[in-house]
């Protein structure tokens, strides 16, 4: 059970419980004699029988690789293929097909037209919903009539008490949050803002609650988002790649330089003569 | 070419087009790269038990096998729910005319996990249904079971107009929310394996 530190409309804040509501669907796949048949990880290939390997050894041609294969089935090893495997690790493999024991992660960003945009050191970001900082009632509320076309809400928790004084306190929650018929914006942070993380290096996710009640029960629901329902805005046209930046020509770039430094100059200028104007006008109010 | 979903409203038939909306496309994405101390990109891979035999992505299967050990080709094995019921598989709901006849409170519709997201334009030379349209725009939601490619578990599909004036299908399955009542607490206990600004204006949701 995830835990999650909560403040409600009077500023009173306490720990409570978030359960997962995310529906699971069970199955199970049975034979013509209704024997339950029970699924197992096999092995099917191996990096030294990968396609990249195989290039190694045959050159790039698929031609020849091919005709590797009608020759000697390189790509199998009848030994190994079909076996049964339990306790796997992940590992990460270089080029050369060895184990790699320290690597570095990089997040390559992505505009929405596949451009890349930067590259970052990958951070792993901590949880912030069960803190010291309760996740702060903002009293920001949208009527549900108006919200639900707005944002995809993609997961939900379900926020439950754990003792007799929570229950009051959440019960409270709900019952404002329904006879408002509203979703109330929830975040984390000071001044409750931030989006709300639940597991280390997970989403991050915007917050919405909603309250129900039946009788004297409630469910007290966060609303979990990271989408907006809109449709993606039109390529830019003429928007060069990374690779087109790049290629930019040298006296181009320089002379974009130029006219930069030389409009900040400018700016600066006008700064200076305005910034002597004003102290001027201040001195006369002043009268210095 | 992009399938076409029918759709029935009273009388009318009319058929959409669907074109998928997701993250990617309206934020872009982060990709995690790993490379090594010389600057080589990595793969990840995995590692077997006997801590020698090196498996690429893509290196693994599933097989099925009897309680005695035989092996079951998937295709012959029927698929059955806890209680033993056998599960009948649904069609593609593009095989099918989807009657739009059951509409979703606004509290039924925020009960769902929306997973999937559609924008909805007309095929050829057809028209939504003048009143439909009307109905969407004042926040009716129409609701349908939905599955793509036909399966065990239907999905719930919804159509609805966005603030854009856009008409959506949005694809999701119902989550467990229940009430609880004071009797039912639940305990504490941390586990990490657990779960998964200030205006609406200021909200960010890119990298």
């Amino acid at each position: 059970m995830a835990e999650i530190n909560l403040s409600d409309s009077k500023g009173r804040d306490a720990l409570v419980a978030a359960e997962s509501v995310a529906t699971s669907f069970h199955v199970r796949w049975v034979d013509d004699a209704g024997a339950q048949a029970g699924s197992f990880k096999i092995l099917r290939s191996t990096v030294p029988h990968d396609l990249g390997a195989l290039e190694q050894k045959y050159g790039d041609d698929p031609e020849e690789i091919a005709q590797a294969f009608q020759d000697g089935d390189p790509e199998v090893d009848l030994e190994m293929f079909g076996q049964f495997l339990e306790d796997t690790s992940r590992v990460y493999i270089d080029p050369d097909s060895n184990i790699v024991h320290k690597v570095t992660l990089e997040e390559v960003v992505y505009d929405p037209e596949g451009n890349v945009k930067g590259r970052r050191e990958k951070t792993v970001v901590e949880p912030n919903v069960a803190t010291e900082t309760p996740i702060k009632w903002t009293g920001k509320k949208f009527k549900k009539s108006q919200i639900y076309n707005q944002f995809i809400f993609g997961s939900k928790v379900q926020i439950i008490h754990v003792n007799g004084l929570t229950y009051d306190f959440l019960y409270d929650m709900a019952k404002e949050l329904e006879d408002e018929e509203c979703l109330m914006r929830v975040g984390g942070g000071a001044k409750g803002v931030d989006k709300l993380l639940f597991r280390r290096g997970g989403v991050e996710y915007f917050g919405f609650l909603e309250g129900r009640t039946d009788g004297k029960k409630y469910a007290l629901i966060l609303h979990l988002t990271n989408m907006e329902l809109k449709r993606p805005e039109p390529a830019e046209k003429g928007e060069p790649k990374e690779e087109e930046a790049k290629a930019e020509p040298v006296e181009k770039v320089a002379s974009k330089k130029t006219a930069a430094a030389k409009k900040k100059a400018l700016a600066k200028k006008t700064t200076k003569k305005t910034s002597k104007k004003k102290s001027a006008k201040k001195n006369v109010k002043g009268g210095k | 070419m992009a399938q076409a979903l029918q759709f029935q409203f009273g009388s009318k038939e009319f058929s959409c087009s669907v074109s998928k909306v997701d993250r990617t496309k309206l934020y872009g994405t982060v990709k995690v790269e790993a490379v090594d101390e010389s600057g080589r990109p990595c793969e990840l891979g995995s590692l077997a038990g006997d801590g020698k035999t090196l498996i690429p992505m893509g290196g693994t299967a599933l097989a099925y096998l009897s309680p005695d050990g035989e092996w079951r080709d998937k295709g012959a094995l029927r698929a059955v729910d806890l209680d033993g019921e056998e599960i009948t598989p649904v069609s593609s709901t593009f095989k099918l005319s989807t009657q739009l006849s059951e509409k979703a409170s606004f509290e039924e519709y925020l009960s769902h996990n929306i997973r999937l997201i559609y924008e909805l334009s007309l095929a050829g030379e057809n028209e939504f249904p003048s009143e439909l349209l009307g109905e969407l725009k004042s926040g009716v939601i129409y609701k349908f079971p939905f599955s793509y490619r036909g399966g065990l578990d239907p999905d719930s599909g919804f159509m609805l107009m966005g603030a854009d004036e856009v008409v959506w299908m949005t694809v999701g399955k119902k989550a467990e929310i229940h009430f609880v009542g004071q009797e039912e607490t639940r305990g504490l206990i941390s586990e990490d394996e657990e779960g998964d600004e200030a205006d609406g204006e200021d909200m960010d949701f890119g990298f």
